[in-house]
């Protein structure tokens, strides 16, 4: 798509989600009806170059690959029920569907609640809860940067923990010094072909499937002015590959599991925030076969990011991250040995320096603009670079990006 | 004896500091007022509570009654100040935990009036309701909340 239908496709879709909203708020004849039912949505479009390596499109000639725009609707209907739904149309170079998906479509029933408490469920298509981003991660209002940390919050599997289909159990308690959360979940994940190729280096002849439902369990510490955040996050998923019957390989119907689990500490102040986060993916492959023989790994990634409001609708990011494909090989000389120079050495680890300017003009619309200087490629996508020996090891990323919401 | 002592350092810091607290209380007592629909049955509200009620977390008062709460917008001077002395938290860490709630399904963000004579309207209209005002008001339909 040429950047002039991009721009056309959303600012009709922006249109049309404004003037739903604009009825329901402006309607007087039932205003009660308007206050229980809230409407919001987004829109963003990115421009990204890279010096060489593709990211999200043919970024190495400038990519408007870059597109999100979401609609969603949430209805009170009493103090213990409420209907969610977002609807989600996502363009990111060849790592994306390209369709409207159905981001989250839930029932949120308060099953007790009280001044200090409250415990609930929700059921349907849930996002999981995992680290501080990946909720929203697609909502470039919610976090400081264009790019969320991709050493943490891989863009390229995204769809692995971004949400599930099933039920969740929460709880909160508010206390006088601080608030706490849990939540515990399971349902099934939604696996694409992004997923497949990570996991199994490579698109082979068939389909990955999660094997049995994921658990997700999350724990949040808030202190009472929400000055201090404190998490720890995880989920546990399996899947199995499913062989393409008479196909070239010899492939076993072969299991992945994965532990994936994020530990998270945020400090804001008025001018400033503080945030780390500590990932870790242990994970075991068995049954492939000779071609794949039996693994087990475990990738790592954490970063540090400080960000600074001068001014109220300023705000200046500064973010280092690192990232491993297995923290027991972290040059990836093994695995490259291992592959028989398949997997080159540079294409395990990533340290990703970011420098991010973010100017919100107003409540409705905030431009980014960020800078990043690349070692490693681990985080790039093996569907948009599928030759990996041709990946640049040291790398530049500049992009812009403009969003709406209401 | 010396009939005036020479201050230590940190008799000076104590001065400096009961400065500083008696000019924020000042400014605490000319500041923002919650408002309560009259259907509302509290007449005092804790900031931990007024907190938890601003973010959207606490939706039901003690008396089952859902809770309907009115904001200005986020660069309003007085959304900012109401936010940062009668709440203690800044206005982003507000749009933040908004934003979080809507854009994951877990929650609303609360109804946005655009000045304060809609708010006042609102908040006396709507069963349940809260804001806030900049300056004591007192008329039908309206509790005036101290905020302890």
């Amino acid at each position: 798509m040429d950047l002039r239908s991009v721009l056309t496709t959303w600012i009709l879709l922006l249109a049309v989600g404004s003037s739903i909203a604009d009825n329901f708020t402006e309607s007087n004849a039932d205003q009660r009806l308007a206050d229980q039912l809230q409407l919001h949505g987004f829109a963003s479009q990115g421009a990204l170059k890279t010096s060489a390596n593709r990211f999200y499109g043919d970024s190495p000639n400038t990519s408007f690959d870059f597109t999100e725009i979401g609609l969603n609707a949430s209805w009170r209907l009493n103090p213990r029920l409420r209907l969610a739904g977002q609807l989600l149309y996502r363009r990111a170079g060849e790592m994306s569907d390209d369709e409207p998906q159905v981001d989250f479509l839930l029932a949120d029933i308060t099953l007790a609640s009280g001044d200090s408490y409250r415990v609930g469920t929700r059921i349907g298509r849930i996002k999981n809860r995992l680290g501080l981003y990946n909720e929203t991660r697609d909502v470039p209002f919610t976090h400081p940067g264009i790019f969320l940390p991709q050493v943490v919050y891989f863009d390229k599997v995204r769809n692995l923990i971004l949400s599930a289909d099933g039920i969740l159990a929460y709880t909160d308690l508010y206390q006088p010094f601080g608030l706490f959360s849990a939540s515990l979940a399971s349902g099934l994940p939604v696996v694409d072909t992004n997923v497949e190729t990570a996991y199994l280096f490579g698109d082979l002849p068939g389909g990955l499937e999660p094997d049995e439902n994921s658990w997700l369990a999350s724990l949040w510490y808030y202190s009472q002015n929400e000055r201090l955040k404190l998490g720890w996050s995880g989920a546990a998923v399996s899947l199995k590959f499913d062989p393409q019957q008479g196909g070239p390989l010899p492939i076993g119907p072969g299991t992945v599991d994965i532990l994936y689990w994020i530990a998270s500490a945020q400090y804001n102040t008025e001018r400033w925030s503080f945030t780390t986060e500590y990932m870790a993916e242990p994970m075991r492959w068995r049954d492939f076969g000779p071609l794949r023989p039996d693994r087990d790994a475990t990738a790592e990634g954490y970063y540090a990011q400080v960000t600074h409001r001068p001014l109220p609708k300023w705000q200046l990011m500064l973010r280092y991250e690192e990232g491993f494909a297995d923290r027991a090989d972290r040059d990836g000389l093994k695995l490259e040995q291992q592959t028989f120079g398949l997997i080159p050495a540079k294409a395990t680890s990533s340290r990703i320096l970011t420098l991010g300017l973010r100017w919100d003009l107003n409540q409705q619309w905030m431009l980014k603009t960020e800078y990043q200087r690349h070692i490693g490629n681990f985080i790039l996508s093996e569907i948009e670079n599928p030759d990996f020996g041709s990946f640049d090891k040291h790398w530049d990323l500049f992009a812009i990006q403009a969003a709406f919401r209401f | 004896m010396t009939p005036f002592p020479r201050m230590q350092w940190p008799q000076v810091s104590a001065l400096i500091s009961a400065l500083c607290f008696s000019l924020s209380a000042l400014s605490l007592a000319q500041a923002q007022q919650i408002i309560v629909n009259d259907d509302v049955t509290i007449s005092d509200i804790d900031r931990n509570r007024a907190r938890l009620i601003f973010t959207m977390r606490i939706n039901q008062w003690s008396d089952q009654l859902p809770v309907a709460v009115f904001v200005l917008p986020d660069d309003a001077p007085l959304h900012q100040a109401f936010a940062k002395s009668a709440l203690g938290v800044f206005p982003y860490q507000l749009r933040q935990t908004w934003d979080r709630q809507v854009f994951s399904g877990t929650g609303q963000a609360p109804l946005q009036v655009a000045n304060e004579a809609e708010m006042v309207q609102r908040v006396r209209q709507t069963p349940g309701a809260i804001g806030y005002v900049g300056q004591p008001l007192s008329l039908p339909g309206i509790k005036v909340v101290e905020v302890k």
